[in-house]
Order: C-alpha cells, then structure tokens, then sequence
C-alpha cells in the first residue's frame, strides 16, 4: 500500500515538473507569436508583419536556395550512407567500429572552425557553387545519420534477414526490394530528416562560407523591422517544427509495428 | 542495377572470409574494403582536408614561413580572455541544461506513459535543433521590455527590468541557450535511464534494498558515467554556438567563435587570416578535451545498454 502511495506521489511530482518546464518552453514561444501579431501597440494586433515577409523580395529566392542545398544534401546522404552501413552490417561487421569512429568525428569538431577550414582549403570552383553548403551538411549531419542508420540496422539483423531471402531462393533483386528496404526504410527516413532539419536550419557554414540562404538572410532582414524580424522568426521556427514533428509522427506509423512486441 | 552487382560481389567474396579473415589489408584485403572508399574519400575531401588546412596555416605567418606567434597570441588578452568567457559559456549552459533534463527524464521514465514518452521524445527532438538567429529573436520579443514574458512575470510580482536583467548579457545568453540544452540533455540521457533495467531493480530489493538504497548503490553509479558524458556533449555545443551568440551579443561579450566570425568575414585586415586559424585550433583542442572522454565514455557504457 505505501509503495502505491509512494508511487502516486513520485507521478504527481513528475507530472507537475513536466508541465512546469512545458510552461517555460511555451513562454517564449507564445511571447514572440504575440508579439509578432501586434500592430502599433500592446491591444492592437493584425497580420500585417506576416504580409510584410511575402513582400520581401528575396523571401521567396532565398527559401528556394535553402531548399535546394537541402535537396543535394538528402539526395548524397542517401547515395554515401545507406549503401555503405548497409554493407557493413551485411558483410564488414568488423569495419563498423572504424567507420562509427569516423563518422563521429564531425560531431567533435566546433562548426566555427570547420568552416574556417573549409573557407581556407576547399578549391575556388566548389565553393562558387552553394552546393559546397550541401556537402558539408552531409558531413555535419553524418554523426546522426549514421547512428540511426547504424541503430536501424542492427534492430533488423540485415546478415540474417538476407541470407534467409537467398537461401529461399529470391534473387538479389527481390532482396533488395522486397527484403531489404522495406526493413530499414524507418531507419533511412529518420537519417534523410535529420539531413533536412539540419539543412533548413544551419547558419555557421552558411554565413562563414559568405552564402545568402534563408537562415543568414533573416538575420540582415531583421536589421530594418524588429516586427517582421520576430513574424519571420517565429515563422520560420514553426514552420521547421510542424516539418519535423510530422516526419516523426510518420516515421513513429511506420516502426509502431515493430514496437509491439 | 549497379547496387545489385556490388552486394553480389561483396557475397562471393564473403563466402571466403572465413578461410582469409586474417588477410588483412593485404592485396586482397584493400579489394574486400572497396564499399567503403566513398565514404572515407568524402569524408577525407569535406572534414579532414579543411582541418588539416587549419593545423598547417595556423603556424605560418603573412609570408609564409613557420610561426609560433599565432599560438603565442592565444594567450594574450584579449584572446585569453574569449577563451575564458566561451569556455565559462560552454561550463555554466551545459549546467543549466543538463540538470532540468535530467530532471525531465526522470519525470518521464517514472510517468512512463508510452505516448507521453513519445511526444516528448519528437518535442525535444524538435527543440534541439532550434538555434540560430530566429532563438534569438524569439526570445528578444518575448522577453524585451513590452514583451509578453516580461508583462507575465510581471503580473506574478517579478519585475524583471526592474532587477536588472537584459538578454543581452553573459546570462541572457545562458537563459537562451537552455532552450535547445535541455531537450539535447532530455534526449542523450534518456537511453541511460531507459536502460536501468527492471530485473537489477527487482534484484536489489529482493536482497532487501530500500528505494534510497538502490538509487545510491545502484541507480546513481550506473547513470553518473553518463551524465557525465551527457554534461561534456552540452558543454560542446555550449561553447561552440555560433549563430545565437551572434545575433545576441553586439560585441558586449567577447566570444572565440564570434571573433573568428569577424576575421573570416573580412571585415579586418588580411594579415589576421592565420590568428583566424589559431583560434580554430584552439577551439578544437578544447572541444577535443570534452568530446574525447564522452565518446570514451559513450562507448563503455553503450556495451550495457544495448
């Protein structure tokens, strides 16, 4: 009975510390959204700073400039990663501690000075194009997208799965169709959208490598209209979050049946 | 097609890698490691290169030739002084992220409610990686003079202005920076707290453990290596922030990353490009000290938790 008790108490504690920090994860967030509806004062408020941001002339460049790096960069961690862990887990399980070591490494080194490395060694023809952004957001990114790639693949025993698929008979073909991706396509989703949320987002390499794309360019905006700053802020933050939170929703239907064990 | 060939292949030669598994990287060996050339090509072009650009132009002055000077400079204010604020930066944000993020992980692994754990698992997913400028000015319009946090504290009896406070200060940076560390510190730490397993649980207190007991012999010594780890990784992305400290800070606090910002950037004199780079080394080296003992810890502790 007093471990019950005990128990009821502990959840009501949790409970209120959850709600707690959700409040002050909410505060700010709901500060700014107000704020960014007001309209020349505290009572009066309209879209008018949201109209402003589609008036913006660059808006719509620099969107589509960041959604291209994006773009390169999903489509190359899916060429470089998944082929690469996938073989590892087939056929060099002795490799993966190598390439795990190595994949980390972008993960210890500070953005700032990867940048500046970048800036000083990479060749005049590929930093001219912005794509340079998207190769090194596929670096950047590699610590995750390895690791859930990695975690994906292990959960599945790919070795087991195919030798199994070859040994009824299936050609490799139908293997890798019906075997193999339909096994670890969670796992490639949640590595292409951490890919994509670091892409939209990323600012460091963007502002250092001297590219106008929409992270760099909402801090020059914000210089002229501190309303339409905050609108594009907020903006550009739940729109980053209603995409990550429905790639999750999405990837979390596509495991559930995995979970229930 | 050409994916089908490679796995093919790579079959026909595993077959034989019981009978050759100590080749090595001999002939054979460097053909049976082909997979993965591409990666460590691309990783060698896109991370090695730049950095190893860094390391070498850091000890070369304007003409060229083999310097310690850069280094030397690091020590002197007011690059000394940088160093000394973003590391306090890194220290005291890695605190106050991780402490509440424990917290939360806690509140959750006892909850234990699927769905909430799910929730707030993609919540923090989320928040971890909301940084850069729009952080910042989020928090400038919430919690600006007129704006409605400021007005909510207010109503509560807490004059924040009143007392002193404006985001655009050492702890004002901190306040901002808690916001993606706590979900980071929610999201490293809760595999550790997942992985307690209920079986050593029901085995302490079957040997007669009270709950205080199990958490002080058990519980806290098998999570504190990766609290620890936790604790480094925030005190890296801490120290390292770039984008936030940027937009908040108008040169009122002296930062290593914004100071090597201001040299690439252009806005100074060529002859700084090389200090530029000694900063970097430096910052990499500090990151190195943190970074290091988490992965070395992440990897022991990986072995019971998985």
């Amino acid at each position: 009975m007093a471990a019950l008790k005990n128990r009821s108490l502990t959840q009501s504690i949790s409970g209120l510390l959850l709600l707690l920090i959700g409040v002050l994860i909410a505060l700010p967030l709901v500060g700014a959204a107000e704020f960014s509806l007001r309209d020349g004062g505290r009572d009066k408020h309209s879209f008018k700073s949201y109209a402003w941001i589609f008036q913006q002339e660059d808006f719509i460049t620099n969107a589509v400039t960041t959604i291209e790096i994006a773009v390169v960069a999903v489509l190359v961690t899916f060429i470089l990663m998944v082929p690469t862990v996938a073989w590892l887990h087939i056929y060099g399980k002795k490799y993966i501690k190598f390439v795990e070591v190595l994949t980390v490494l972008p993960l210890i080194i500070p953005v700032v000075a990867l940048a500046t490395g970048a800036a000083l060694a990479l060749p005049a023809w590929l930093q001219s194009t912005k794509y340079v952004l998207s190769m090194m957001y596929v670096v950047l990114a590699m610590p995750f997208t390895f690791r859930a790639l990695d975690i994906g693949m292990r959960g599945v025993q790919l070795e087991i799965l195919v030798s199994a698929g070859r040994n009824l008979g299936a050609p490799w073909r139908a293997v890798i169709l019906k075997v193999i991706t339909p096994v670890i396509l969670p796992s490639i989703f949640a590595a292409l959208f951490l890919t994509v949320a670091l892409s939209l987002g990323e600012f460091t390499l963007a502002q250092l490598l001297h590219w106008t794309t929409f992270p760099t360019w909402v801090a020059v905006a914000a210089q002229g209209n501190i309303l339409g700053a905050t609108a594009l802020s907020v903006g550009s933050l739940l729109t980053a979050w209603v995409l990550l939170f429905s790639f999750t929703f999405f990837d979390r239907k596509k495991t559930n049946h995995q979970e229930e064990e | 097609m050409a994916k089908d060939l490679i796995l093919a292949q790579s079959l026909l030669e595993a077959e034989g890698t019981g009978a050759r598994n100590r080749t090595g990287f001999s002939g054979l060996g460097l053909k049976k490691v082909f997979p993965l050339f591409p990666l460590t090509i691309f990783i060698s072009v896109f991370f090695f290169w730049p950095i190893g650009a860094v390391f070498i132009n850091a000890f070369k002055n304007n003409d060229g030739s083999f310097t310690w000077a850069n280094y030397q400079l690091l020590f002197q204010e007011p690059y000394n002084k940088a160093f000394y604020n973003s590391v306090k930066l890194g220290l005291i944000s890695a605190l106050t992220g991780a402490i509440p993020g424990t917290l939360v992980a806690i509140a959750i692994a006892q909850n234990g409610s699927v769905r909430l754990r799910k929730f707030i698992a993609s919540i923090s997913g989320v928040l971890a990686n909301t940084g850069g400028v729009p952080l910042a000015f989020m928090f400038l319009a919430a919690f600006g003079p007129e704006g409605l946090a400021t007005l909510a504290f207010k109503a509560i009896g807490l004059d924040l202005y009143g007392l002193g406070f404006t985001l655009f200060s050492f702890w004002g940076l901190v306040i901002i920076y808690s916001y993606f560390q706590i979900p980071i510190m929610v999201i490293v730490f809760m595999p550790a707290l997942d992985s307690l397993r209920k079986e050593w649980r029901d085995a302490a207190y079957n040997l007669g453990a009270s709950n205080t007991q199990y958490w002080l012999r058990v519980g806290i010594p098998l999570l504190t290596p990766s609290f620890v780890a936790s604790f480094l990784l925030l005190f890296a992305s801490g120290f390292s922030a770039f984008a936030t400290a940027r937009a908040m800070t108008v040169g009122n606090i002296s930062l290593v990353p914004l100071i090597i910002g201001t040299l690439l950037d252009g806005n100074v004199t060529v002859n700084q490009f090389n200090l530029g780079y000694a900063l970097a080394m430096g910052m990499i080296v500090v990151a190195l000290l943190a970074m290091i003992p988490y992965l070395l810890i992440q990897a022991r502790t990986s072995k019971w938790q998985r």
